[in-house]
């Protein structure tokens, strides 16, 4: 395997480190009460969703958010997401955010958000160990709009 | 038992297995071998990483049989895992290969001294991997990194030693110190992810930043740079999403590779341009491949180009130009393609967009020699002490024997390397002249005896002058 390969693979793995992060938390308020890696964990979750859906797309200084800013991350979410769901998860994280871990009745709300970053994070192993070549779709675009 | 958890038991078994041999492999390799760099506190990381996960395993299982078990998360958990530990299984064994027996020693030592005084990589360390590959690597250690702070958060016993590089060798080129000069390269990577994901970020990487961003507006019309949210066709939107992704990804892979090659140009000089060609030359690149543009790479050319300019900026230059070897004559011929010649091909067929690679090379390249300036030391006091010593230096070469480090001139190690470079492309024929006998000019076998002793002599010269910089620095400053 070349190395390049391996780095694309590796992005894959990060996106289902950030998803295993996000469903343990939610996983811990919701079986054990615990909150206390809620807040990082989803506000980190709403401002990395918040960029896939920014009106125009920005270089970002490396690092600077925990997902979602290259582009295996893009491929997997938007492969594994819709738009709607990608709204859906941004509307719950705000209400999780909000009234968690006081309101009791955000606990489904949770199940439903541990669910959908239970595909991400099943999409992304699944791309690190059957990882395919940039979409020519894709590569088409890019040479349509550059 | 919860039912389903007999099948998960099974596979946390295995993978208790797994991480059991390769935190055993580790310790039997630390107990066994002698490493130059760095590997020893990799290995500790691996035995801390097995006894974390096996310890992780024992309370998921436990936890499985009290409360309502998520066994599918448990899964995935554990697939995530074995995800990470086949990264790092693909260094383990690269690493323990590398031991001091088969890498050159002296350049490596001589590389981490060179790399701490680089801004902001005090107390780095490099490990270094034999590699199977013909090629030069750094390891994507960033990725490897991000993902140990994840798993950090799991397991809370293993951290990640901070400031580490992988550096790869192919394991054929291991004893030889010329193509090895390539890991300067390498290093520019581990400097360059490094510095580049600081937080905050590194003043000079802001600028490249911003530079990147003006050269992808410049690539991308205005109008296909604004992703509508909600628009109708969500299919294109998400495409275009990709697409600028990628172009950003494509830049920054052609941003890496210019930095890495002006980063050793100025600790090394042009001995690196030549380490380099010798390189390519043993890949055997084609004249269309040296102006053609890969997702990965920036053509040879457009580096070469680089590598010109900068060497004219530092003196270097003016030193080499008169060398009558094909190396630097190549690297003048490509150096002088221009740039409309350059070509940008997707994969194998498919042409990529040229504005991107015009805003490259006009308004990236120059930021990201500015960068590397900002980085590190002007070459000019070893270019001059380059000059003043090349010939003594050379003259020991002919003479059969290791330069002298008597000096602080001839101590420089930066001279030393270039000034035997020089001689391995140029004088070797004149060195088997002195010492075969007649008629035997032209055996290739004594040619490749004599390329391995100058090589071994410039190595033996590197390790005298880095015990005599030693020696001094110890008279003046004391013991450290």
């Amino acid at each position: 395997m070349m190395p390049m390969a391996l780095q694309d693979r590796a992005q894959y793995l990060s996106l289902a480190l950030f998803a295993q992060k996000v469903v343990s938390a939610l996983t811990e308020y919701v079986d054990e009460d615990r909150s206390a890696k809620l807040k990082p964990s989803l506000t980190e979750a709403l401002s990395s969703l918040r960029h896939v859906d920014a009106k125009r797309p920005t270089v970002l200084p490396q690092g600077r958010l925990a997902a979602f800013t290259s582009y295996e991350h893009l491929r997997t979410v938007e492969e594994v997401w819709s738009a709607k769901e990608r709204g859906e998860a941004i509307r719950m994280i705000r209400v999780l955010l909000r009234s968690a871990p006081r309101d009791r009745e955000t606990k489904p709300t949770a199940e439903r958000l541990i669910d959908l970053f239970s595909k991400l994070q099943d999409q992304a192993l699944w791309n690190f160990e059957q990882p395919r070549p940039v979409s020519p779709k894709v590569m088409q675009r890019l040479c349509q709009l550059a | 038992m919860p039912t389903g958890l007999v099948d998960v038991l099974h596979d946390a078994s295995v993978l208790h297995r797994f991480v059991d041999f390769i935190g055993e492999y580790c310790r039997q390799q630390t107990r066994s071998q002698t490493y130059v760099g760095s590997a020893a506190v990799f290995f500790r990381y691996v035995e801390q990483l097995a006894a974390g996960i096996q310890d992780e395993l024992r309370r998921e299982i436990e936890r499985a049989t009290k409360r309502t078990p998520r066994l599918a998360t448990l899964r995935r958990n554990m697939r995530t895992y074995r995800g990470y530990l086949r990264l790092l299984h693909a260094l383990i064994k690269p690493a323990a290969d590398a031991h001091s027996l088969t890498i050159p020693g002296p350049l490596v030592d001589l590389a981490s001294q060179q790399l701490q005084k680089v801004a902001g990589m005090a107390n780095s360390r490099l490990l270094i991997l034999l590699t199977p590959e013909f090629m030069y690597f750094q390891r994507p250690h960033t990725d490897i990194k991000s993902q140990a702070r994840e798993i950090e958060g799991f397991i809370p016993s293993a951290s990640f030693p901070p400031k580490l590089g992988f550096i790869e060798i192919p394991y054929s080129q291991g004893p030889s110190f010329f193509t090895n000069l390539a890991i300067y390269h390498e290093i520019g990577h581990f400097v360059y992810e490094e510095l580049s994901h600081r937080n905050p970020s590194h003043r000079a990487f802001k600028a490249l930043a911003s530079a990147k961003e003006r050269c992808l507006n410049k690539a991308f019309s205005p109008r296909a740079s604004k992703v509508p949210a909600g628009t109708r066709n969500a299919g294109q939107t998400g495409s275009n999403r990709q697409a600028f992704a990628l172009a950003e990804k494509i830049l920054e892979n052609w941003t890496q590779e210019i930095f890495c090659d002006l980063f050793a140009l100025r600790l090394i000089g042009p001995a690196f341009s030549f380490a380099l060609i010798e390189m390519i030359g043993m890949l055997g690149v084609s004249r269309t491949q040296c102006v053609t543009f890969n997702t990965d790479h920036p053509a040879p050319a457009c580096r070469f180009a680089e590598h010109v300019k900068l060497l004219r900026d530092d003196e270097w230059w003016k030193e080499i130009e008169d060398l009558q070897a094909e190396q630097r004559q190549f690297l003048q011929e490509l150096a002088n393609i221009p740039i409309g010649r350059y070509e940008f091909f997707m994969d194998d067929s498919r042409r990529g967009p040229r504005r991107l690679l015009n805003a490259f090379v006009t308004d990236l390249a120059p930021a990201i020699k500015d960068l590397v300036c900002q980085l590190t030391t002007r070459a000019v006091p070893s270019v001059e002490r380059f000059r003043r010593v090349r010939h003594d230096i050379q003259k020991a070469f002919r003479a059969g024997v290791v330069p002298l480090t008597d000096t602080p001139d001839r101590r420089d190690p930066v001279c030393i390397i270039n000034a035997a470079f020089c001689f391995y492309l140029t004088a070797v024929t004149e060195v088997v002249k002195r010492f075969e006998e007649p008629g035997h000019e032209n055996d290739v076998a004594l040619h490749s005896k004599w390329k391995n002793r100058v090589e071994m002599w410039t190595m033996k010269a590197i390790e005298d002058s880095q015990v005599m910089q030693r020696y001094k620095d110890v008279q003046r400053y004391g013991p450290f």
